[in-house]
């Protein structure tokens, strides 16, 4: 019999402890995972288990790195990126510094700020839908009887325009996450340093700029790198408003993984997209796991 | 020329009285000391002197100025906090340069002033680090370098020490200290420890409850405390009390201790038959002479000096919820403490004789606690 209290075999419960959850892990994170690596370098049409397996062949990756769909829909990401992770950040920060405010009725606006973030993703973008709708949507209802166009606004089928409502549906659910996490960093900041700071002689906004943006930057960056992770993994809000259209214009690498293996069964290069996707967002976790680790020190 | 004064100054927060008649004047120069045990308000009264707590009620002026009404900034003030609160991103020079940066100052004369205060507080060799790579004592060294490179009119320290251990504590005291004789400037400093009252100030303020108690200096509260509370906060171990009648026969005032006759000064004599409370401190009791009796129920040895416990009488203890003591300090109402340096060797359990001298009793109200002469 082990005494696992003894020093020299401390170690040894604590691999044993944590064994059980590995092996859970194991199972349902990293099987599907090597199973997608698996089937993109398959020429597969439709995964089944139990079929014979094809031969090992680099044609997906091949296909992929030389489709201008592919590519499109990379730039279609990084944009959706851009637009969203810079408007949320920017909208969940100012939120962020006005609830931070003492003010009454504080805990009413802080609840309200997350709400957006509390309603399930595809409740929240079917309502969307159905208020960009361009026949029967109140968006358009408002835009139309103020006068300010003068013809509908085909939410779906102009790419500008859906490309636009996405970024805003977008932004609507993602600000809520960041204004939580930047609330937190802000509460963190002593407010002795603030004294200080004002005692120095700083105004309003020289505070803001020697002590709150410094204090916050960490806090930034990881908002920014979560928010990135989040639009290049998200589905359902494209998939529900526009389904990757018109013409492709707002398919996302997601989009295109789903399209691929779903509606052209070519789960071979479904999964090499997959895979890409995989790979960016592994190397944008690995940013994250480092700010972290930086700021945390 | 900065005098620094308060003028019937209150604070509440909401229903909470913090700060009551807060009245005080402190000379140009002068090291003035807030002391009183922790939620007393001194740190408030700190606050709302550098205008970062607005005053509910009353005035305050800096150099004659009524700057109840104006921002921290506009104060000529300059403050060092308990936790340092140095700007984390900022190197050592960038932190004591803001403040001049923040009002306007060119870089060169900026960069003069800031090698200069490193100087004198021996932080050159440090200038271009952040904060997280110095220990304690250099970040507190930094915080009254961003202090003293502005020239304020005054410097407000609130518990600046108190993240130090306690060798350090003591050395940086009396750095404080000789930097404050050296530079001149008005100073108000918070602590919740007398002794770092006692060492340091010109001047003490003792508060509690957001009251004054008492202001004077060192040896005034030390000799003459206004009241019991006065009188148990200052001095280390602290004063002796213990209740009794003072009576008067034939023309001698004097009250009991187990048994045996204190002498008392002859102008207590028109309070004979009233209760009072007696205070004696540690170092004034006198040991192997006199006629009171005691038997000692804990000898502590410190080398030279030595501090001999013993009961109070049964019956005349007084009650310790009367005082507000320190957290540190419990003290024990039940036992008495002398403080001795001589050679006899003192045993557990041994039976002594001792004096309480005369001139050295301190007598208080049993109601008021006021100081009675
Ligand atoms: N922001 C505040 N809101 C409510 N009460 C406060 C606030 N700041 C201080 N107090 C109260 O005022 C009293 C004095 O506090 P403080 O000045 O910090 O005491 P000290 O510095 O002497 O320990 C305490 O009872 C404290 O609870
Ligand atoms: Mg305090």
């Amino acid at each position: 019999m082990i005494d696992f209290s003894s020093p020299r075999h401390r170690h040894k419960l604590g691999y044993l402890l944590v064994a059980p959850a590995l092996i859970l892990m194991a199972l349902i994170i990293v099987y599907p995972i090597v199973m997608s690596v698996d089937i993109s370098f398959q020429d597969v049409k439709i995964a089944r288990i139990g079929v014979d397996r094809k031969p090992w062949t680099f044609e997906n990756y091949e296909w992929l790195f030389t489709s201008a769909k592919f590519y499109q829909s990379l730039w279609v990401t990084i944009k959706l990126l851009l637009v969203v992770g810079g408007a949320a950040l920017a909208i969940g920060f100012a939120t962020a510094l006005l609830v931070n405010q003492k003010f009454k009725g504080r805990a009413l606006a802080r609840l309200l700020v997350a709400l957006p973030w509390a309603v399930p993703e595809v409740v929240a973008v079917v309502i969307w839908a159905w208020m960009l709708d361009s026949s029967f949507g109140v968006l358009n209802w408002v835009l139309l009887s103020s006068g300010i166009v003068s013809k509908p606004i085909a939410f779906a089928s102009d790419p500008v325009a859906a490309f636009a409502s996405i970024c805003f549906v977008m932004i609507w659910k993602g600000y809520p996450f960041i204004c939580i996490m930047l609330l937190a960093g802000l509460q963190s900041i002593p407010e002795e340093q603030y004294q200080a700071a004002s005692v120095d002689g700083a105004n309003v906004f020289q505070r803001f700029l020697h002590v709150t943006i410094p204090n916050m930057l960490p806090v930034l960056g990881v908002a920014f790198i979560m928010t990135a992770l989040w639009v290049f993994r998200d589905f359902a809000i494209i998939f529900v408003l526009t389904e990757g259209g018109p013409i492709g214009s707002t398919t996302s690498l997601a989009i295109m993984t789903f399209e691929e293996s779903f509606k052209f069964f070519r789960m071979g290069q479904g999964s090499a997209v997959g895979v890409i996707t995989l790979i960016i967002c592994a190397l944008l976790s690995r940013a994250l796991v480092s700010r972290f680790a930086k700021s945390v020190n | 020329m900065a005098t620094i004064e308060f003028n019937q100054v209150g604070k509440s927060y909401g229903s909470v009285e913090a700060i009551k008649d807060f009245n005080l004047f402190i000379e140009d120069g002068e090291f003035c000391v807030f002391v009183g045990p922790s939620g007393c308000g001194k740190s408030t009264a700190l606050k709302m002197l550098a205008g970062l707590e607005e005053t509910t009620n009353g005035s305050i002026r800096i150099g004659g100025k009524d700057v109840t009404d104006l921002g921290p900034g506009k104060r000529d003030i300059a403050m060092v906090f308990q936790n340092y609160a140095l700007y984390p991103h900022y190197s050592v020079r960038k932190n004591m340069g803001f403040g001049l940066k923040m009002r306007g100052y060119p870089a060169a004369e900026i960069n003069e002033r800031v090698e200069e205060a490193a100087k004198i507080l021996e932080l050159t060799p440090y200038l271009d680090r952040r904060p997280r790579a110095l220990s304690g004592g250099q970040r507190q060294r930094v915080a009254l370098g961003r202090a003293i490179v502005r020239e304020p009119a005054a410097f407000l320290m609130d518990e600046p020490l108190s993240n130090l251990d306690a060798k350090l504590r003591v050395h940086t005291r009396s750095e404080i200290v000789k930097l404050q004789r050296r530079l001149g400037v008005t100073s108000v400093y918070v602590t919740h420890d007398q002794v770092e009252a006692l060492t340091m100030a010109d001047k003490i303020v003792v508060m509690k409850l957001g009251v004054i108690q008492q202001v004077g200096s060192a040896d005034e509260l030390f000799e003459n405390p206004c009241n019991l509370f006065v009188a148990g906060f200052i001095g280390s171990p602290g004063m002796n009390f213990f209740r009794g009648a003072i009576q008067n026969t034939d023309g001698r005032v004097f009250t009991t201790f187990g048994g045996a006759q204190v002498p008392l000064p002859d102008s207590l004599a028109a309070r004979a038959g009233k209760e009072a409370i007696f205070g004696i401190r540690p170092e004034h009791i006198v040991m192997g002479q006199g006629n009171l009796q005691t038997e000692l129920s804990l000898v502590e040895s410190l080398g030279t000096e030595k501090i001999l416990h013993f009961q109070v009488p049964a019956g005349q203890t007084i009650d310790n919820s009367e005082f507000e003591m320190d957290d540190e300090e419990d003290r024990d109402a039940e036992s008495m403490r002398a403080r001795i340096i001589d050679d006899h060797k003192y045993q557990n359990g041994e039976t002594v004789n001792m004096d309480f001298p005369k001139s050295k009793i301190h007598v208080f109200d049993i109601e008021t606690h006021a100081a009675i002469k």
